[in-house]
């Protein structure tokens, strides 16, 4: 598990953030066991009881179901895990809008300089910018 | 759940606790923050009756500490109460003859936890490895609330984070646990709730995921306000 938790946002938040990431990228599939409350605490290093309310509030907003007592799963629903993908996308361009209108780059050059950079690696862009 | 009323405390004509309430939550992990000689040892110290205190009271589940109490309640100090020349095998014996609620599975469970030999002398090991040792002693004891003076003090960072690791595992699951600490960054996503002291008085005492919820706010942020102000 690849996650940094900041110390201002809820870390409950963070950690369901964590999962909508995994589910819309598909590293985590629809139906596929995750690990229990405590063993993602443990993994985490973070509160139980923070974990247990993640997972509550993840279940509640359908992303992951439990038969029973066995372990969660990721949801099966195919408009669920759509939705969450959209979510994050969204989100995702609506904060670089933020920052791109904060500096006042027109639509069309946003644009182009998104097609020309796209592809690159990453590191290649952070020597670009 | 620890009920803490008003406690004042004078060490002759210095006051150290001048009126301290808070509770602490079975199920939940209480960080009582403060810089050094703020009174929280103090506190520990006065739940545990082990220090009088000159006014208030303090209730655990409702009643006042009395003597089987002690099996409901631990303190793990912040340096090893044990004879240095006690194997860890002897500290464990010592401590399985005078409690009931000692848990040798428990204690095994921690052994390994720790990676500690039980055939090794308290006084042969290294800081951090004491510092296991007398985690072990507390956590090893069947309780429903564990006090921890300063667990992290004075200890490497590898020991530190397993000994953070303990407070994730099953160890620990269920209890109610109260630590002091002067430094937070290292248990941040850890606590559930936060009391923060000084002058001997209760400056704040907030819950980390609604601070950080309704504030926006790190708990060093809360407490670099409460300290400035």
């Amino acid at each position: 598990m690849n996650i940094k938790l900041n110390s201002r946002d809820p870390v409950y938040i963070q950690v369901i953030r964590y999962f909508k990431e995994q589910i819309a990228t598909g590293i985590l599939e629809p139906g596929q066991e995750i690990a229990s409350r405590r063993e993602l605490a443990n993994k985490l290093k973070i509160n139980p009881n923070t974990a247990q309310r993640a997972y509550k509030e993840m279940e509640e907003q359908g992303l992951i179901f439990t038969e029973g007592n066995l372990p969660s799963r990721i949801t099966k629903d195919e408009v669920i895990i759509k939705h969450v993908r959209e979510e994050l996308i969204l989100e995702a361009v609506n904060t670089f809008i933020a920052s791109i209108q904060s500096i006042n780059v027109p639509l069309e050059e946003a644009v182009e300089l998104i097609k020309k950079n796209y592809h690159k690696n990453p590191n290649e862009q952070e020597g670009n910018q | 759940m620890i009920e803490v009323k008003d406690i004042t405390k004078k060490f002759g004509r210095k006051k150290v606790l001048n009126g301290v309430s808070f509770t602490a939550n079975k199920g939940e992990i209480t960080c009582l923050i403060g810089i050094n000689g703020v009174g929280k040892t103090t506190i520990l110290n006065a739940i545990m009756n082990l220090t009088p205190i000159n006014s208030g009271e303090v209730l655990i589940d409702g009643e006042k500490i009395h003597k089987e109490s002690y099996e409901k309640i631990t303190f793990i100090p912040d340096a090893i109460t044990m004879l240095p020349q006690m194997r860890i095998a002897d500290a464990m014996q010592f401590m399985a003859d005078f409690y009931q609620s000692w848990n040798q599975v428990r204690a095994d469970e921690l052994l390994s936890f720790f990676k500690l030999d039980p055939n090794d002398r308290i006084s042969s090991l290294s800081k951090g490895n004491t510092a296991k040792v007398n985690m072990l002693l507390g956590l090893a004891l069947d309780v429903d609330y564990l006090l921890m003076d300063e667990p992290f003090s004075g200890i490497d960072i590898f020991s530190r984070e397993q000994i953070a690791d303990v407070f994730t595992s099953h160890l620990v699951e269920d209890r109610g646990v109260v630590i002091t600490t002067h430094e937070i960054s290292d248990i941040e996503h850890l606590i559930d709730k936060a009391v923060i002291l000084n002058d001997g008085v209760v400056l704040r005492e907030f819950n980390a995921e609604d601070v950080r919820e309704n504030e926006g706010k790190s708990i060093i942020d809360v407490m670099r306000e409460v300290y400035q102000a």
